[in-house]
């Protein structure tokens, strides 16, 4: 038996294909775009394809992210909360908190021995503290998003950055840039800021290690050595951790599908 | 389920009080022509049984304002204040009173007459004075700041109930002078007496969410019910009104039913709701069977599930007590006592806190208090924000993510303890 | 122009005065720690802005200090969490300055009624620091009832009472009608340097006179007492010689304080500040209270009749837009410039009032945001220079 789990966040989109093991067989990674039907469908397709099977032979399939609701092949839909949970506890087993910052959303995500979630925080209505802030000072210093980690690294005198509006601190930026100010000294304090953060939200639910980082900004390192600096701490990091929600949904699914399966039989 | 039965008094409450309101408001509407008089007042803590001796017409600029929400015309007025310099951080219900005054007083609910007398009871924020003075300079009308001192004792010390009962004195003497009216204390009991006879029955209404089910919705509900309570009280047909809906409940229970099909989670709901978007918010909750049982906001303009009446035989006084009995005016440790009593005596699961960004009188404090629920009393508590009158400030995408998250999670919970 | 020599001597004793109040006012907390060792079992009392009745709590013997947020470097790492973003910085800072356990020495923490934040600003307090003596005033709002002297006298006795609680005794209508006279008299004092302001600002900048006045929140009023005088004697010796620049009011900064940087900034871009609401509550009245008679009644009669208007008071029959008009006026100012703290309720309400009486009477005025954290100004410095430039080369 197969099942899948599609994780469609509001700048990437992810999917996961587990056997009735548990094991991941496959994976998909699109840019979430306009259309949000369509990059689902990418996604799906694309882990078919990796794990060379059919769409019918897909058991089950759990959505999960802002664009849950719109995954046309969904059976159901759970959020990504739960599913970072799940996910996280799949990964690193000792998980009891999870941060997870996404494009839109930071969460702060307390969880139980059995990955299930206990508490969990997210960001108040503004977009301080979340990938937005990365997206917006990538945008203004005409770095992609991928190189603002590696380059905050070099910095050895990070600037203060203290505006946490997002809009606003394109504005700073651009002065600091006016100023002659580094661009590695501007970015690792716009991860500073949003280590900063991210420690408040965390301190929310209360910060037990272990502690395990998810979501598209896990990805960045820089975004990491912040955050270990910040909270002196181990942070589990690894190359799946932008798939914790897909892999959190297929688990749910598998669950589902065996559930399905016994009162079917 | 609702509908297989035949309800005697079903919708009974809700089309009585169209009724009512409509009438209200039609009162309000002529009155400039007719030449009545007409004093604007707020919700929390109102005096409304002092003015209806001098046979005001009362209007409630917030009510106003939530009407503006519900109707889905408030972005629009809030939008006029903008213009005229109100900035995007201040209480949305005042910048769409402004801009309802801008655009000539016509509301959803008609054109309201002006004021003869601005009545401001500091019992709710400090953004009401700011609101009335913005009033009084636009009117030109009189203001009235009838000021009540914060319970930052947990109780109202005897200086501030000196202090309120001669303010109320002084208010006599202007009621009097504007309406050329005298003061009638038999009259005033005569009033107090409907607003006990309503005060009883409403309590009944609110006690009956301990039910399991429970018959009605303490907060999504009950913002509704509880509107002749405050608007009304003091009239006869305030008490008839809750007679009325108290039948309905009634009705309710005895066929164990409630707003819910199939109550799966009991909720206590602190904070007001986000009125542009009313509808919408409460379907997020119903999608997961989820009852509210018993809510902060439905106390915002007083408090008697704890035993306050309205007292005849101590007209001012007790007016006064009530002036200082409102939720706004409580401080935080009895917020959270009152919260807490709620989740022990109405066996809740959870805790909601909805935080608005125009009211600070409701939300500063409320983050403390979700780790106060969280750490100190163990009880789940999921934080919300967005906006009681701003539509602008509703997501919802970012709301139902949160709220499907929290109750997959006490969903979880049940699994994993049975 | 500077056709003379600076009297060099002293007005580098008036430099040097002020540098050192700079430093003091930069790591705001120290001094209780001094004055703690000193008195070994005095009590240092918190206040938060606006009004607090400093007269009391000094004639309890007391030590009051001005507890008015974090200051422009500090990192918010806990507050966040109990305090929305859409909250002014200062409620959250100071929350922050007391998590951090800067606020070791202080006994206990008064809060005023100015508004709906700092009401409720100290039910935090009292959950987050159970050692902590919470207190909270409430400052009448009906300044016209016939009651509301009386009921200040509860309120003012209440506090004195409350706070004595913590060691045990009780108020001396005597020592604080004494503090009153300590506080007249250091009050009198900067109203001098005030007019002095309006007469020669080249010679008394705001960030100096804020700097001074903020001094005397953190220090005991002994100390302050003879500062002040320093400062009297050395002001008029100073000769900086006279920019051109435009005399401006500035209005809204009453609660939250401004970044130094950003008042600096203000009168470098072109203006001369010449009245402000700058730490209004600590020199809050008008004229000397009453040393005769009821030291409670003194004080609440004064706060009634004799307070300078503010956002967080409602005056009844004074008008806060006639009062901003009369302050142009007194001071020949050519404009105002609104400068409220991001999320301050009381005074973006209020800005429209004002506003419209300005418009009405044709007086230019500018309105921008600021935050105590606030580090980049280039945006509010381009706004006024635009504005002092319309004000010389237009009208």
């Amino acid at each position: 038996m197969i099942v899948a789990g599609v994780d469609v966040g509001s700048t990437a989109t992810k999917s996961i294909l587990l056997n009735e093991n548990g094991e991941i067989i496959a994976r998909g990674l699109t840019h979430t775009g306009a259309n949000v039907v369509k990059a689902a469908e990418r996604v799906f397709n694309q882990a078919l394809k990796m794990a060379d099977v059919e769409e019918w032979d897909i058991a089950y399939t759990v959505g999960t992210g802002y664009g849950r609701f719109r995954v046309p092949f969904g059976d159901t839909q759970i959020t990504e909360i739960s599913c970072h949970a799940k996910g996280a506890h799949y990964l690193h087993p000792g998980t009891r908190t999870i941060l997870d910052i996404g494009g839109q959303d930071t969460k702060a995500i307390k969880v139980g021995p059995k990955g299930e979630v206990i508490d969990f925080c997210m960001n108040d209505k503004c977009a301080a503290g979340t990938g937005k802030f990365l997206e917006a000072a990538a945008k203004v210093m005409d770095i992609s998003l991928d190189d603002l980690g590696v380059i905050s690294l070099k910095s050895k005198k990070p600037l203060r950055i203290t505006n946490v509006c997002t809009v606003f601190v394109e504005s700073e930026i651009i002065s600091h840039l006016a100023w002659g100010k580094k661009p590695e000294d501007i970015l690792r304090g716009v991860h500073n800021s949003i280590s900063g953060r991210s420690s408040s939200l965390l301190r929310r639910v209360g910060l037990e290690p272990e502690l395990t980082f998810t979501g598209g900004v896990s990805k960045n390192i820089g975004m990491v050595a912040a955050l270990k600096e910040k909270l002196k701490l181990k942070i589990n990091a690894t190359e799946d951790s932008q798939y914790t929600g897909a892999i959190g949904a297929a688990l749910f699914a598998l669950e589902r599908a065996s559930i399905k399966s016994v009162t079917t039989n | 389920m609702m509908d297989e039965i035949k309800f005697k008094y079903q919708g009974v409450a809700r089309t009585y009080q169209r009724e009512l309101l409509d009438n209200w408001y039609s009162g309000i509407s002529s009155a400039k022509e007719k030449g009545e008089k007409v004093a604007y007042l707020f919700i929390s803590g109102n005096i409304a049984e002092l003015l209806r001796v001098f046979n005001f017409h009362l209007v409630y600029p917030e009510v106003n304002a939530l009407q503006c929400g519900v109707k889905k015309v408030a972005g629009d007025f809030i939008m006029k204040a903008e213009d005229v310099g109100y900035s995007s951080d201040v209480c949305g219900y005042v910048k769409n009173d402004v801009g309802l005054i801008l655009s000539g007083n016509k509301g959803p609910f008609g054109t309201l007459s002006p004021p003869d007398l601005l009545v401001c009871t500091y019992s709710g924020c400090m953004t009401y004075v700011k609101w009335f003075e913005a009033l009084a300079k636009t009117y030109g009308a009189e203001l009235f700041i009838l000021d009540v001192p914060y319970l930052r004792e947990g109780k109202p010390t005897k200086g501030d109930m000196k202090y309120i009962c001669s303010q109320l004195e002084e208010l006599i003497e202007v009621c009097e002078r504007k309406t050329g009216i005298q003061y009638d204390e038999d009259k005033l009991k005569e009033i107090l007496g409907n607003s006990v006879k309503a005060e009883d029955l409403w309590v009944d209404i609110l006690q009956s969410a301990k039910n399991e089910p429970s018959p009605f919705d303490a907060f999504f509900e009950a913002v509704f019910f509880m509107a002749p309570i405050y608007v009304l009280r003091g009239t006869e047909e305030c008490v008839e009104y809750y007679q009325k809906a108290k039948l309905e409940i009634e009705e309710r229970i005895q066929h164990k039913t409630g707003p819910i099909p199939e109550e799966k989670f009991r909720i206590v709901m602190e904070g007001p709701p986000p009125w542009p978007h009313f509808r919408s918010f409460w379907e997020l909750f119903k999608k997961w069977d989820v009852c509210v049982v018993a809510s902060t906001y439905s106390k915002v303009g007083g408090i008697w599930d704890f035993g306050f009446r309205h007292d005849p035989s101590r007209p001012l006084e007790s007016i006064a007590e009530y002036a200082t009995n409102c939720y706004t005016n409580y401080n935080w440790k009895m917020r959270s006592e009152m919260i807490k009593s709620y989740i022990d005596d109405y066996h809740a699961d959870a805790l909601v806190i909805h935080s608005v960004k125009s009211c600070r009188a409701f939300s500063v404090g409320q983050a403390d208090a979700r780790e106060r629920f969280i750490r100190e009393y163990n009880v789940p508590t999921l934080f919300i924000e967005s906006d009681l009158a701003d539509p602008r400030y509703f997501s919802e995408a970012q709301m139902r993510n949160r709220i499907d998250a929290f109750f997959e999670s006490l969903e979880h919970r049940r699994l994993v303890e049975v | 122009m500077q056709t003379h020599q600076d009297g060099n001597g002293y007005s580098m004793t008036f430099d040097r005065i002020i540098s050192e109040c700079r430093r003091k006012v930069e790591s705001p907390f120290q001094e209780i720690n001094k004055w703690k060792k000193k008195s070994r079992t005095g009590l240092a009392v918190g206040t938060f802005p606006v009004y607090t009745p400093w007269e009391i709590i000094d004639g309890c013997g007391m030590f009051p200090i001005g507890i008015f947020g974090g200051g422009s470097d500090i990192e918010i790492e806990y507050a966040d969490s109990l305090i929305q973003s859409f909250i002014c910085s200062i409620a959250r800072s100071t929350l922050e300055v007391g998590l951090k356990g800067k606020l070791k020495d202080v006994d206990a923490m008064v809060f005023p009624s100015i508004c709906d934040v700092s009401k409720n600003l100290s039910g935090i307090w009292e959950r987050n620091f159970p050692n902590l003596q919470v207190e909270f005033i409430h400052l009448p709002q009906n300044m016209y009832s016939e009651s509301a002297v009386d009921y200040l006298v509860h309120e003012y006795k209440r506090l004195a009472d409350n706070l004595c609680t913590m060691n045990g005794s009780t108020p001396k209508e005597d020592s604080i009608l004494e503090s009153i006279s300590v506080y007249n008299e250091n009050r009198a004092k900067l109203r001098e340097l005030y007019e002095f302001r309006s007469k020669e600002p080249w010679n008394l900048s705001t960030l100096e006179l804020y700097i001074i006045i903020r001094y005397g929140t953190l220090v005991p009023q002994s100390v302050f007492s003879e500062t002040l005088d320093k400062l009297l004697e050395s002001v008029l010796l100073r000769d900086k010689g006279e920019r051109d620049s435009v005399r401006v009011i500035l209005e809204g900064s009453f609660c939250e304080q401004p970044p130094l940087d950003m008042l600096h900034l203000l009168e470098e871009a072109g203006c001369y500040i010449v009245d402000d609401d700058l730490l209004v509550g600590y020199r809050w009245f008008m004229e000397d209270v009453s040393t005769e008679g009821s030291p409670y009644r003194n004080l609440a009669e004064a706060y009634i009749n004799l307070s300078y208007p503010s956002s967080v008071r409602h005056d009844g029959n004074r008008s806060r837009s006639d009062h901003l008009l009369e302050k142009v006026e007194k001071n020949a100012a050519a404009g105002v410039l609104f400068c409220a703290a991001k999320f301050c309720e009381p005074a973006l309400f209020d800005y429209v009032l004002l506003k419209d009486a300005l418009e009405k009477n044709d007086i230019p005025y500018l309105s921008f945001e600021f935050e105590e954290k606030m580090g980049v100004f280039e945006s509010i410095k381009t706004q006024v220079e635009t504005f002092v430039e319309s004000i010389l080369f237009f009208s």
